[in-house]
């Protein structure tokens, strides 16, 4: 997803000093993307919100780290890509993905135009999802999107392949909706 | 007649693809149709609504980091304590069968010292380059914080800690130094940061 957020220079220098209001501000500039990338990723909002936050911890303690030689958001994005995909190789050990309705319940209900799609969305495997979402929306390469989830390039091909098949299927059906 | 599969459309779709699944889109009016779908619920994908959190999680993101700070405040003076007791170790315990341990331990902090140089020269802005990477450092520092505290404690408990014993932590520091350093050499050459 394409993001541009202004960030002043001497606001990221305050946060990475640990200036609190600085801090907050990042958060704010960033929170919905963030928290937008995560439920995309990972389907419920509960998790979204873990994510949201697991990241912010993070970025806030590698801050004074960051050279500040890319985007902000680049940089930011992938640590939250990063821990979404976490999250999902550990609840790969639960036998099923099922879907958290009051997750679900909490987000804002979707545009009627949107229905299909973001349903037939949900119904992919969240390892699917996460590659449909990283190369087609956020724009990573095959090559990045296998160097986040520890896997092949060609793994990273075959499950965007096997998304799209999916998608094309449940959309055609009309299944998506019901 | 063979058609696209879906493998050959997404690889079409992401500027790739075989010479055959070019030619075969550029004859064939069904998978012409298929990739302009594939393209279709990419661009669909795009606009899909932007999802706001329901609820504010600054107060908790401000929490933990308020009460990370204060921890690593009481971590960064058990540093300072754990470098004191370690000279007072070797200040105070000059027996002749502890002089080769006092040796060792002299040894290991030269190893610990120089790979602090080595993270300083390889990486001077201790950058990190990914979530994954910054993960992996953040729970190498936090083990070494910790290996600095138990050094403190052992230099201000009453009975003075065996030059083993301070070895054998100077070794588990020197271990995690290095996996550090690891993690930030093998990681700075990693692209998109």
């Amino acid at each position: 997803m394409a993001i541009s957020i202004a960030i002043p220079d001497v606001l990221v220098a305050r946060a990475r000093a640990g200036d609190l209001e600085a801090l907050e501000a990042l958060y704010r500039a960033f929170e919905t993307p963030v928290y937008n990338l995560a439920l995309r990723m990972l389907g419920t909002a509960e998790d979204a919100e873990d994510v949201l936050q697991e990241t912010f911890l993070e970025v806030m303690r590698s801050l004074r780290n960051y050279r500040g030689d890319g985007h902000l958001w680049a940089w930011i994005r992938k640590i939250a890509a990063s821990k979404a995909l976490m999250r999902i190789r550990r609840d790969q050990v639960r036998a099923a993905e099922t879907l958290d309705e009051d997750a679900i319940a909490a987000a804002t209900p979707p545009a009627a135009a949107h229905l299909d799609l973001e349903r037939a969305l949900e119904r992919l495997s969240r390892t699917s999802r996460a590659v449909v979402w990283l190369h087609d929306v956020e724009g990573y390469t095959h090559e990045e999107i296998a160097e986040l989830m520890g896997k092949t390039v060609s793994f990273s091909k075959s499950q965007l392949a096997r998304a799209h098949a999916r998608l094309r299927r449940m959309l055609e059906a009309g299944t998506a909706g019901t | 007649m063979t058609h696209c599969t879906m493998d050959d459309l997404v690889a079409l779709g992401g500027g790739e693809g075989t010479a055959w699944a070019r030619a075969h889109v550029a004859e064939c009016a069904r998978c012409r149709a298929e990739l302009e779908a594939l393209h279709q619920r990419v661009a669909r994908l795009r606009a899909l609504p932007v999802r706001r959190p329901p609820r504010d999680r600054w107060p908790a993101v401000r929490a933990a980091l308020l009460a990370g700070r204060r921890r690593r405040e009481r971590l960064g003076w058990g540093s300072l304590a754990a470098a004191a007791a370690v000279a007072a170790v070797l200040v105070f315990r000059p027996f002749a069968g502890e002089r080769a341990g006092a040796a060792e331990l002299t040894r290991v902090k030269r190893e610990s010292a120089t790979l602090e140089r080595a993270l300083a020269r390889y990486d001077p802005d201790g950058r990190v380059t990914s979530g994954r990477a910054a993960a992996l450092a953040a729970l190498l520092e936090d083990r070494i914080a910790a290996i600095d505290a138990e050094l403190a404690r052992l230099g201000t408990a009453g009975a003075p800690a065996r030059p083993a014993q301070l070895v054998d932590l100077w070794r588990q520091r020197v271990g995690l130094m290095q996996e550090l350093v690891r993690v930030r050499v093998t990681r700075a050459a990693y692209t998109g940061l």
